[in-house]
């Protein structure tokens, strides 16, 4: 054991060599309060923040990754899927500031680990991980037993809620509002029967405060007061039936005198249970247990939230928020640190927008640079960019004095950071005016698109950067059909030299692709075609060769089919065995998915789904 | 008892009862030294730990093993119930092992040693993880971590770095036949088409003029390099090319007994053009690409004599890349080799409460669990025809819950309380009278009879202390170590024959199941300790779920009772907070609930609002099934956290599933495994019973047809054919 442990750090050690003049603070358990302060005050001086998360896994299968013809809300389910089931164990965050060709920036990587830390079966009762993606972790020199024994938990905000409910922890109430109705007769009733029960309380807790009971007589005293202890105090409980009653409790206290502090005690569900009173001996002694209440409740709150709090300054400071494949990270941040995620994308963007108003994705930037359109590699297009353009950024990081060498995780941040700055400065966009802190318009224009489906959001193989020919061409998702029950071993261009002769529609112009091993895409370029195929498909009137292929088991199906897996949630491993049980399933879902729905994507001549990279 | 906490009870309880033995370790007086480490296998000491691992295990009486795993159950719902049936209990356990991943296992070889009167043992323990070692066409390898159960491991410093770093990974027997038989199918593919990679290279297009030149200049390097060849044929040949750049990039060797040229330094567009040019422009020569033994990939182009010897060399080259992906394939087999090991020979295996540890070891080194529990105990009993649960021994002999007294058979206060002498390192306080047995522990070169691995409770180490109760417990039912011959199998002996292959289904209702017969029976004990309920009849039972969250199992007795009658109602029970189990004096009552709520839902108007059951159905989402229905959805690989989140990602849309109360009752007295006694002699196969749950929800009886998630009746129909 010893041996295989000291053969771990050997390893760390050669990869940090390239990345020392950066340092990323590393944030965990131990100091994380320390860090938190900090990045507060660094996120209060900055103009962006850029993220950067690492999970344990992506995809489970070739076609679920983003392909080129997904429209948003495709894109969006298959998203959404990713974020439900995997992980975060790595949060980079790197608020940052340019100033000319400075870019100012302080990264923290925040380690997580979804621990209960209050024993309430939150967040996360299991999560699932892609063993290539714990491999390529393990590559890079990430330390687990760092990241499970010491990460930071968190609660979403939706969790935090149920769980304030689950803890029932009394609430200290600080201001009563007055309510404007006037109290009925049985308002008036409970009210004076409760005022003289504290009144007599109290007076025997001034009374006896005095003098020394036997014990058995102080605790019969008790017994019939009511009486108990808060601490040192004595207090006592009110129950109540109705939040109206809790109103006039605690507007009858507040008239009644300065010395009792109320509390609420929670029941079980939600409603109140009780007011618990309790007795302060002096004035001063009332604001020193208000403080004491008050600190108790945040350093609860704390506890609860956990690393939730950075996602939080985040979204208070409203700074555009700086990401590189935003669609997945921000899935991801919803449902792990938000609520649990809408079933569609447009309900997503407007809770999302709520949060984050101004959410930048750099591919939306690269975009406007031609050859790195295809481009999804950040080193590769900061090389690309440093290679073809004279756009010198000067980073300059704040924890220089730090002592974590070795430890090299959550440079992606500052490489996205970096990316975004040289962007800005090749397409001549000032990001910030003086002054002014909300987002430039030049910026504007780019913000909120998180949709990646015009792109294929492959890593590029070989490191080669593909030249562009401007080879796009627009086609409406009607004129795409899903073929399969082909052989595994058939490659596009054997498909399509099959297909062509066997039927009238495919003597006009049309394409096929791979999506994966078990299934294909056929674009027909003239309009109607499509529909005619399906049609033909599903016809007594099929012959000649296509007919063969078909009772060989070939079956097509239309793009709304396509959406209907994704929107139903049929993740299978094949896309042909997804295609045939969404086919088998009702037609319930049919009505809603028509109509609104952006219906035109992007088809790739070059587009090659490579399938030995998977 | 909480239901989250329950999700980790076997660990938990472990958890507990280590740190309660850990303060006993070091507070007792601890003779000189022994506190070497187990002998911990990562993939960089495998195939020697492997070559060692061999000898003890053929030498062994008895080989102990034990699995830490990254979770136990995929939703708080799926932990074992006491309103489980048999093959309920089966497909949860089948559930886990399939989702979760073992991190750990230990393997623990026992040899009696005659010349010393003691027992050898070998704790082995190896790390383990599914890495992808082999391309697979398919699903990427995933697996699922309970929260709890990775947050337990962590607090007893549970490596995961070399877990993941340095776990060993394996390919189950069905992984590797399936990759064995891809291979053959490429091969004899490529066979019967030998230059169908021509084909692909034919859509070059020399679009750019880079190209061009680049293509021109290659075409004459290669006619120049095979003209001289020609010329130099009886003179051997020398060939010189023009510059030190070229050299480097065309090296010219021998391949297969032929001259060929290697190419290096160039881009795969540059590669493909060069393949491009060789076979449009040269009938003699062959471009091929092979993967040397280091696995370091190769271009060629190879000059051939004849068509028959392009033929021939194609062979050659396919047949080299065939051994080299065979060689692979043999290597990614990893850790199972030790399962195969275990396997051939045939020793008797030892675990501690290991229904699910047996599970695991079926799904992730033989193939995927089958879909009944019969089917999984005939294979498994092919595998391992001996295998013994200390657990279930203490728990079934009267002379071995004496010596317990009554104290807990969790693993280490069972190790504690029988082992004393080797937890403790004192001679036997307490059980003087009895002949402790002894166990002497050996890594590596080192051996001591007086062994303590530093508390680190790990597989290896729990391994061990099964192995060392197994051994005692077989002294205390009076087996003579020093009697026993070493070609017995232990597994044969009669004192022992009652516990061999029996293995609790359920420590939760204490269901045991026969490997050898795949029988279910009741507790063996006659006071079993966890038997609180009489017995359950499933037909009695509906299942009710998504119910206003509010109501307790007191109350929704109430509602129940009221309506049909007050000693209607036998239990009521929590699945969790948002599921409830009724189960009624008798059958009728369930046929009668689920017919009385559809009528409640359809009308609208004072009688249903006034009626007792309102309260239940109040907000329009409760649901109510019988208990097969509880069982299909347990079989889906969906876990959702809350059952009714579960029940409505598994498909199920109508509200009441209304049956023929005759045709319930009939198939779900097929639709167990169990067989619980003489009343029913005859085994139903498994499918007669799915047959008859897909009729009862075809029937036209039902009001409500529908539904099964697709994947059901996937399954229901394909069982049918």
């Amino acid at each position: 054991m010893a041996a295989l442990l000291s053969l771990l750090p050997q390893r760390r050690c050669l990869c940090t060599k390239s990345h020392k003049k950066w340092s990323v603070k590393q944030v965990t358990k131990t100091n994380f309060e320390e860090s938190l302060s900090e990045i507060k005050t660094h996120i209060a001086h900055s103009d962006f923040i850029a993220v950067s998360l690492q999970r344990t896994g992506s995809v489970s299968a070739p076609w679920h990754r983003f392909l080129p013809f997904d429209t948003s809300h495709t894109a969006y389910a298959k998203a959404k899927r990713a974020a439900e089931r995997f992980q975060l164990l790595q949060f980079a965050v790197c608020p940052f500031s340019i100033r000319d060709s400075k870019l100012l920036a302080h990264p923290y990587n925040f380690h997580l680990f979804p621990r209960d830390e209050l024993k309430i079966g939150m967040p996360s009762y299991s999560f699932s991980c892609q063993t290539s993606y714990l491999t390529s972790m393990a590559r890079e020199g990430f330390d687990f037993n760092a990241c499970i024994y010491d990460g930071i938990s968190y609660l979403s905000r939706a969790q935090e809620s149920a769980a304030i409910l689950q803890m029932r922890n009394p609430i200290p109430i600080t201001h009563v509002v007055k309510s404007s109705s006037t109290p009925s007769v049985a308002d008036s009733v409970f009210i004076e029967r409760i005022k003289s029960r504290v009144k007599y309380w109290r007076n025997a807790c001034k009374d006896s405060s005095g003098n020394r009971d036997e014990p058995l007589l102080s605790s019969l005293r008790k017994l019939v007061l009511g009486t108990e202890e808060y601490g040192s105090r004595p207090c006592m409980n009110i129950d109540v039936c109705s939040e109206r009653q809790v109103q006039l409790v605690l507007e009858m206290l507040e008239e009644f005198s300065d010395d009792l502090v109320p509390l609420i005690i929670p029941a079980k569900g939600g409603a109140t249970q009780a007011v618990r009173v309790i007795l302060t001996s002096s004035k001063e002694d009332k604001v020193l247990l208000q403080n004491e209440l008050q600190n108790l409740q945040e350093e609860q709150t704390k506890k609860v939230r956990g690393f939730r709090e950075v996602i939080d300054l985040i979204s208070a400071s409203h700074r555009p928020v700086v990401s590189h494949n935003s669609l997945n990270d921000f899935t991801f941040i919803h449902s792990k640190f938000l609520t649990p995620l809408p079933p569609n994308v447009d309900e997503f963007m407007c809770s999302l927008h709520l949060v984050f108003p101004h959410i930048l994705d750099v591919q939306q930037l690269m975009k406007e640079i031609g050859p790195l359109r295809k481009v999804t590699n950040i080193p590769t297009a900061i090389s690309y960019l440093k290679d073809h353009f004279f756009a010198p950024i000067d980073m300059e990081t704040l924890h220089q004095d730090t002592a974590n060498d070795g430890k090299i995780h959550g440079h992606n941040v500052l490489r996205i950071a970096h990316l975004f700055a040289k962007l800005c400065s090749i397409l001549q966009i000032a990001p910030t005016e003086s002054g002014n802190k909300s987002l430039v318009p030049a910026l504007e224009e780019y913000a909120n698109i998180l949709n990646p489906c015009s792109m294929s959001p492959q890593e590029s193989t070989d490191g080669d950067i593909s030249i562009w020919t401007n080879n796009t061409r627009k086609v409406s998702c009607e004129h795409l059909v899903f073929l399969w029950g082909f052989k595994r071993t058939m490659t596009a261009g054997i498909l399509k030299s099959l297909l062509q002769g066997s039927h009238d529609v495919f003597s006009e112009e049309f394409d096929v692709r791979l999506v994966d091993k078990s299934c294909a895409i056929v674009v027909f370029w003239k309009p109607g075609l499509s529909k005619t195929f399906l049609n033909v498909m599903n016809s007594k009137e099929i012959c000649g060769s296509l007919r063969e292929l078909v009772s060989e088991g070939l079956r097509a199906a239309c793009y709304a089919t396509y959406k209907r897996v994704c929107s139903l949630g049929i993740w299978e491993a094949d896309l042909a065995e997804s295609l045939e049980k969404a086919l088998e399933e009702p037609d319930c879902l049919r009505k809603t998915d028509s109509g609104t729905n952006p219906l035109e994507v992007y088809w790739f001549s070059d587009l090659v789904i490579n399938l030995d990279e998977l | 008892m909480n239901a989250h906490h329950r999700a980790t009870r076997r660990a938990l309880s472990r958890a507990l009862s280590r740190a309660l033995a850990r303060p006993f370790s070091t507070s007792s007086p601890k003779p000189s030294g022994a506190a070497f480490p187990l002998k911990h296998v990562t993939k960089s000491n495998f195939e020697p730990a492997l070559a060692e691992l061999r000898q003890h295990l053929r030498a062994a009486d008895f080989v102990a093993i034990d699995l830490e795993m990254s979770g136990v159950t995929s939703a708080p719902w799926r932990e074992s119930l006491e309103f489980d049936r048999s093959d309920v209990r089966y497909l949860k356990v089948k559930d886990s092992a399939e989702k979760f991943a073992v991190l750990q296992f230990g393997v623990c070889p026992f040899r009696w040693d005659p010349s010393t009167h003691s027992f050898v043992a070998h704790p082995h323990n190896f790390y383990v993880f599914p890495r992808q070692e082999l391309p697979v066409d398919g699903p990427s390898y995933e697996f699922l971590c309970q929260t709890t159960s990775i947050d337990f491991l962590a607090r007893y410093q549970f490596d995961f770095n070399a877990c993941i770093y340095e776990g060993i990974s394996y390919l189950s027997r069905q992984q590797e036949h399936e990759a064995l038989r891809r291979l053959n199918g490429a091969y004899e593919d490529t066979l019967s088409d030998t230059r169908c990679n021509l084909k692909e290279v034919r859509d070059v297009r020399l679009d750019r003029m880079a190209d061009i030149l680049f293509t021109e200049r290659i075409k004459n390097r290669f006619s120049e390099w095979r003209d001289g060849l020609l010329r130099d044929r009886i003179g051997g040949f020398q060939l010189q090319w023009n510059s030190n750049d070229s050299k480097q990039q065309f090296q010219t060797i021998f391949f297969k007994m032929r001259p060929a040229i290697s190419l290096t330094g160039f881009t795969s567009h540059q590669f493909k053009l060069i393949q491009w040019v060789i076979n449009k422009h040269f009938e003699d020569l062959t471009y091929v690409h092979v993967t040397g033994e280091n696995f370091c990939s190769q271009q060629l182009v190879v000059y051939t004599e004849s068509k028959d010897d392009i033929d021939l060399l194609m062979k050659e080259v396919k047949d080299e890349h065939r051994r080299g992906a065979e060689m692979k394939i043999q290597s990614a087999i990893g850790f199972r080799q030790v399962i195969d090991l275990l396997s051939s020979e045939q020793k008797l295996i030892v675990g501690h409460n290991c229904f699910l540890d047996i599970a695991h070891v079926y799904s992730k080194f033989l193939g995927p669990l089958p879909l009944t529990g019969e089917e999984f105990v005939s294979s498994i009993n092919k595998y391992f025809p001996h295998i013994v649960d200390t657990k279930l021994l203490l728990n079934a002999n009267y002379v071995l819950q004496q010596r317990m007294n009554k104290s807990s058979t969790s693993l280490s206060s069972a190790f504690a309380r029988l082992c004393s002498q080797i937890a403790f390192g004192s001679e036997s306080k307490g059980l003087a009278f009895l002949q402790p047995v002894q166990v002497e522990v050996q890594v590596d070169d080192i051996r001591t009879s007086n062994w303590n691995s530093g508390a680190k409770h790990e597989a290896g180490y729990d391994a061990f202390m099964t192995g060392c109760i197994f051994a005692q417990a077989c002294s205390h039912l009076g087996i003579d170590f020093k009697l026993h011959l070493p070609s017995e199998n232990l597994a044969h002996n009669e004192k022992l024959y009652k516990q061999i292959n029996h293995l609790y289904l359920s420590w939760t209702n204490g269901d045991i199941i026969d490997l050898s017969t795949g029988k279910i029976e009741e507790p063996l004990g006659t006071k079993y300790p966890k038997k609180q309920y009489s017995k359950i009849l499933f037909e009695n039972i509906i299942l009710i779920w998504g119910f206003p969250s509010k109501l307790k199992a007191q109350e929704i007795r109430q509602c129940i009772s009221k309506v049909f009658s007050p000693t209607s109602v036998t239990s009521v029970y929590h699945l969790d907070e948002s599921a409830v189990f009724v189960q009624f004096s008798k059958a009728g009552f369930v046929s009668d609930f689920l017919v009385l709520k559809e009528t409640l839902e359809r009308s609208d108007g004072p009688i249903s609002v006034l009626h007792p059951l309102a309260k239940l159905l109040e907000g329009g989402n409760t649901r109510a099934a019988s208990y097969e229905i509880y069982k299909d959805i347990c079989s889906s690989p969906i876990s959702e956290v809350l059952f009714a989140d579960q029940a409505e990602a598994v498909g199920i849309k109508w509200k009441t599933q209304v049956i023929e109360p005759k045709l319930a009752v009939e198939s779900q007295e097929n639709g167990s495994f169990r067989e619980d006694n003489a009343i029913r002699n005859v085994p139903k196969s498994a499918e007669n019973s799915e047959h008859n749950v897909e009729k009862d929800i075809l029937s036209g009886h039902c009001e409500i047809i529908d539904s099964l998630s697709t994947a059901e009746a996937n399954q229901v129909s394909t069982n049918n054919l």
